[in-house]
């Protein structure tokens, strides 16, 4: 694995925000390099810096300083619209809310990156429903997600992010909103991604669930890395 | 392709699922556009039917004519027929007389009748009689047999006559009989009038109304084009006062008079659609901020922030798109109200229209869609700006951020007031063609001036009021305060829609009784007089024909009247329409006055009625440029006229400018010229109103029968303010339909700001606040948007009203009136405003706990 070219690449990485007359560090000359198919566990307390860090890899916000290069993007000097092709394309996000579109069904949901990447229609639907399948979601294609359970949101969330066949999944806190059983079948299922699709995932959370699979752990206080230890 | 398949399915899938899972808040919306593009569109249909059936008539009136001969004032001598006809030039000439008359016994409504040579009008106008089985050419009989005539359709059976039947028709020489021969088929000629016409021959209709050996005016047809030697030729062949003209010379002057009443008509009813649009932009504001966490996801996913602007501006497009669609209905009544009403405002106060249908043109189908469309698309800009510059980040947020917008309040205030200060001299640039468009471009600048300096307003409110509240009016009122001085530019646009209707309603409620009071005034003093006497329906046929000898005998020899004699003659100056009316001063003087703009009454009536010089109208002169000591040139039947402008008077009348000059004078200078018409006023004051003007009418009417028209002084002048008001009953109900629309808004908008801070609000309820305090708090905002919307508004009103007295109005009509406020009037309405305004916050108050705070509260 160490010989390929990294998947992510991380130098001096910082996100400072605004707040009146001050800042608040957000992420702080954070460097790291993560080769491709890895399984990341990034560990650390409420502010250490772990969303930050998962914002600015998904493309959704911009470092104020530092190198940031993803999947041979150089994110810091991308045009919004290469951006929007890096999300669609590149990166598959699960949340801990979910995030779910609230006015579409499951397979619309799970569909819309690929129709937002010009995909024809037709093939989207195929490939979405494989993947309802694939995480037993079948049954609930046409359900809204108020008519869902938290697990059944989940899984959702995992089919639309992997709908553009990334080459990254980011997880936010994916069991945070989930009880232990339906915790662990999400990482059991970004396990499988892992092993089975051969995908990078990070994994940003506060549980004990993922650390067993993961191979490299990233522990971050006050927007810095610390050690490969993390504190409890 | 793909593309829009793509855009219109996740339109479907985000926005319109939005929309059906909030069936009332967008039925809210969707009547206000309705009811907005339904009055827009029923205004213009109505108004553009009225137009267009003077312009038809017009045309088909005119036929195929190429040129017209006229005498400016006067008759044209019949005898040149033959020798037009003679010149080489012209192909075809025809001699044209009309008159509106009607049937003793009858529907007691005019119709115009036609006298024309239908052997000499074949080549020029198209009009048949229709055939029964196996008759002969009916047309024929009107040359063979005197007091015939040929009925249009929709005359014969409004008048329920048939072919053989006899009536009696009235004119100033009295009534005659005449028998119909047959029916016009319904087109060409037989359409003009909404098919209320009848055509005689011209010698009949010459013995009947005593004009033998004159015309009104003759037709030409020339051969192809004719050179201007040819042309000048013609000319050369008339006799001094008669004058060669294009046919569309009476139907641009008409349908001149008419465009400014239909484009200030057409603006009004805008107002509505322009509330509405503040209703779009409330929903369409309301979905953007209460689903940033849902933008922020589909921005997440890779959507661009392209793609969200244009959600937002397809949900403003579609809710323009079935406003307007549900509009139809509600405008196909509309029109049929409003057709009535600017039909006969149109007939009563410019020239005469008869509309029989509505023709819906494409165009207009057209134009109605697109600018309903483009108010809705517009009101949604702000909105789908804002959804556009939603950050992906804002994804992982645990909660949406609060967003407000009270920076750069004091820059939108200096913006703002740039554009009030930029009003005034944008105003007094001069008016294009009468259309008032640097009036309607300040007004646009006013409304903006004021809208933006709504945040800086109620942000000063808020700070200035906030403590004082707190110790008298209690926390609800103090946290209200807060919330607004922080709201920003949402609660601004919002309390902008309740300036615009509530300015609106202030300037059109100061122009309306301003300019009620002025002609109330200008009545009293200049249409004073006891008893006006004219020939038959000369008011109708626009004051044509003079007294009869023997009634300005008769009427001379009264010895309990004095007499103000009066001879008026419809005019054209440079292509404006006016009335050159010769009168006696002296008489007039005595008992009555003008009402004076410029120059000195006392100096000025020996000079006038020494002739030695005129007064025109304001309308007269703001139209035509000429002022006092400019010269007043004219030639009227043959006679040159060149008079020194001695003064300005205010005048009223709507088709065109008054040239007022001296009666004697034109008498002397023509050699002798018959009464038109005249005023009695009683010697002894006392008998103006009692049973001696009775018994002056019952005398006239013994003597003269039916010969004249009388109207008592009195009468004449109440039905002239009847005519008033009816004419603004119509701008009465378009400001109302406004109102409600603005009411819909208030609804909307305070809605919005419940629903935008549901957290917020639930935070309120999870420390301590009680329900009551919170509704409180809501009822608190309403309070402080209302007034700050009220007052911005009557600020606004006030200089809009001058806008419209002394600019729009001079520049749409000429005229101005003197400037009033009545302040009963604005007691009276604007607390009920203030209170409606208020009654539309009690949805907002009742969507506060709909859902559990609990769950509110709880993330995401």
């Amino acid at each position: 694995m160490s010989n390929l070219a990294p998947i992510i690449d991380a130098r001096d990485l910082s996100r400072v925000y605004p707040l009146g007359d001050s800042a608040v560090v957000g992420l702080n000359r954070v460097s790291l390099t993560i080769a491709p198919g890895e399984m990341v566990v990034l560990k650390g307390n409420s502010g250490s810096g772990k969303s930050t860090l998962l914002s600015l890899l998904a493309g959704l916000d911009d470092p104020t300083e530092g190198r940031l290069h993803v999947a041979g993007y150089d994110l810091r000097n991308l045009s919004e619209t290469r951006k929007n092709t890096y999300r669609r394309t590149v990166v598959g996000m699960i949340f801990q809310s979910f995030n779910l579109l609230p006015t579409m069904s499951v397979m619309e949901n799970v569909c819309l990156p690929a129709l937002l990447a010009g995909k024809p229609y037709p093939e989207t639907i195929e490939r979405a429903g494989e993947l309802l399948d694939w995480l037993d979601m079948g049954a609930r294609r046409g359900h809204r997600p108020a008519q869902l359970s938290g697990g059944e949101m989940q899984r959702t969330a995992i089919a639309r992010a992997l709908i553009n066949d990334p080459a990254l999944i980011l997880a936010d806190e994916p069991t945070g909103n989930l009880d232990s059983r339906n915790g662990g079948l999400v990482i059991d299922l970004l396990r499988e991604l892992n092993r089975r699709w051969q995908r990078t995932v990070v994994i940003a959370t506060h549980s004990n669930l993922a650390d067993p699979f993961a191979t490299l752990q990233i522990c971050l206080k006050d927007g810095a890395i610390t050690d490969s230890t993390c504190d409890r | 392709m793909r593309s829009l398949i793509f855009f219109l399915r996740v339109f479907n899938w985000f926005s319109l699922r939005q929309v059906r899972q909030h069936p009332w808040r967008a039925a809210t919306v969707l009547a206000g556009v309705a009811l907005g593009a339904a009055v827009f569109g029923s205004v213009r249909l109505a108004v553009h039917a009225s137009l267009d059936t003077f312009g038809r008539s017009m045309d088909v009136v005119a036929g195929s004519a190429d040129h017209t001969v006229t005498r400016p004032g006067g008759r044209v001598d019949e005898a040149l027929v033959v020798r037009l006809l003679a010149h080489p030039a012209v192909r075809a000439a025809s001699p044209f007389l009309s008159t509106y008359t009607r049937a003793r016994d009858g529907s007691g409504r005019s119709f115009l009748l036609i006298g024309l040579d239908p052997i000499l009008d074949r080549p020029l106008r198209e009009w048949q009689v229709a055939h029964g089985s196996g008759e002969d050419a009916k047309w024929v009989r009107l040359l063979s047999e005197p007091y015939t005539l040929i009925a249009g359709a929709a005359l014969a059976a409004s008048e329920g006559w048939t072919a053989g039947q006899t009536m009696a028709l009235g004119h100033r020489q009295g009534t005659a009989s005449f028998t119909m021969v047959g029916q016009l088929v319904p087109e060409g000629l037989a359409t003009t009038e909404g098919g209320r016409i009848a055509i005689t021959d011209i010698s009949t209709f010459q013995e009947f109304t005593g004009t033998i050996g004159a015309v009104d005016r003759i037709d030409l047809v020339l051969h192809s084009a004719p050179t201007d030697a040819a042309l000048a030729s013609l000319t050369a062949l008339l006799p001094k006062g008669t004058m060669l003209q294009g046919p569309g010379e009476a139907k641009r002057s008409g349908q001149g008079m008419i465009r400014a009443y239909a484009l200030n008509l057409s603006i009004l009813s805008f107002a509505a659609l322009f509330v509405g649009m503040f209703l779009v932009y409330s929903l369409v504001a309301l979905n953007a901020a209460s689903r940033r966490r849902e933008l922020a996801i589909l921005r997440s996913i890779g959507a661009s922030a392209r793609t969200l602007f244009w959600l937002f501006i397809a949900e403003g497009a579609f809710f323009g798109l079935v406003g307007w669609l549900l509009a139809l209905p509600i405008s196909s009544f509309m029109t049929r109200f409003l057709l009535a009403g600017v039909s006969r405002t149109i007939t009563t106060l410019f020239v005469r229209v008869n509309v029989a249908d509505v023709a819906l043109s494409p165009e207009e189908i057209a134009f109605s869609l697109g600018a309903t469309l483009v108010v809705a698309v517009l009101a949604a800009v702000q909105p789908a700006w804002e959804a556009m510059r939603i950050a992906p980040k804002e994804v992982m947020a645990a909660a949406s951020p609060v967003y407000r917008t009270g920076k750069g309040s004091r820059r939108l205030a200096i913006a703002g007031l740039l554009c009030v200060l930029a009003v005034m001299p944008l105003a007094g640039l001069p008016g294009y063609r009468g259309i008032p468009l640097p009036g309607y471009l300040a007004t646009l600048l006013l409304f903006l001036g004021f809208a933006l300096m709504a945040p800086w307003g109620l942000q000063r409110a808020g700070r200035r009021l906030r403590p004082a509240l707190r110790r008298h009016a209690g926390l609800p009122a103090h946290l209200a305060a807060g919330y607004i001085q922080d709201s920003g530019s949402r609660t601004a646009i919002s309390v902008g829609a309740l300036m615009t209707a509530v300015a609106l309603f202030t300037a059109l409620v100061i122009m309306v009784q301003s300019f009620r009071h002025t002609v109330e005034i200008w009545v009293d003093q200049t249409i004073s007089g006891d008893l006006f006497v004219t020939t038959r329906m000369a008011e109708t046929n626009h004051v044509w024909e003079p007294l009869p000898d023997d009634v300005q005998t008769y009427l001379q020899g009264l010895t309990t009247v004095d007499l103000a004699p009066d001879r008026r003659f419809n005019l054209s100056y440079d292509g404006f329409p006016f009335l050159l009316e010769a009168m006696d001063f002296q008489a007039f003087d005595r008992y009555g006055s003008f009402f004076w703009l410029e120059g000195e009454p006392r100096q000025l009536m020996g000079p006038l009625t020494a002739g030695e010089g005129v007064i025109v109208s304001e309308v007269f002169a703001n139209r035509t440029g000429l002022s006092v000591g400019d010269r007043f040139q004219y030639q009227v039947r043959g006679v040159s006229l060149d008079w020194p402008i001695l003064g300005i008077v205010r005048d009223y009348r709507t088709r065109g400018g008054v040239v007022f000059c001296s009666l004697a004078d034109l008498q002397q200078r023509s050699g002798g010229m018959a009464w038109g018409g005249v005023r009695l006023f009683f010697k002894d004051r006392q008998a103006a109103d009692g049973p001696a003007l009775e018994r002056v009418q019952e005398d006239l009417h013994l003597r003269f029968g039916d010969r004249l028209d009388m109207f008592a002084g009195r009468n004449l002048r109440a039905s002239v303010l009847k005519i008033f008001d009816e004419t603004f009953a119509i701008t009465t109900v378009l400001l109302l339909i406004a109102l409600v629309v603005a009411a819909l808004g208030i609804t909307t908008t305070l809605t919005v700001l419940v629903l935008e801070r549901t957290r917020e609000l639930n935070t309120v309820y999870a420390v301590g606040g009680s329900l009551g305090q919170i509704r409180g708090m809501i009822l608190w905002e309403a309070v402080f948007m209302v007034t700050v919307g009220e007052i911005g508004g009557l600020l606004c009103g006030f200089i809009l009203s001058y806008l419209l007295v002394f600019v729009i109005n001079r520049q749409s009509f000429g005229w101005t009136f003197l400037y009033g406020v009545d302040w009963s009037a604005l007691a009276f309405s604007l607390p009920l405003i203030v209170a409606t305004a208020l009654m539309a916050a009690l949805p907002a108050m009742r969507v506060v706990y709909r859902v559990p705070p609990a769950t509110l509260l709880r993330d995401r």
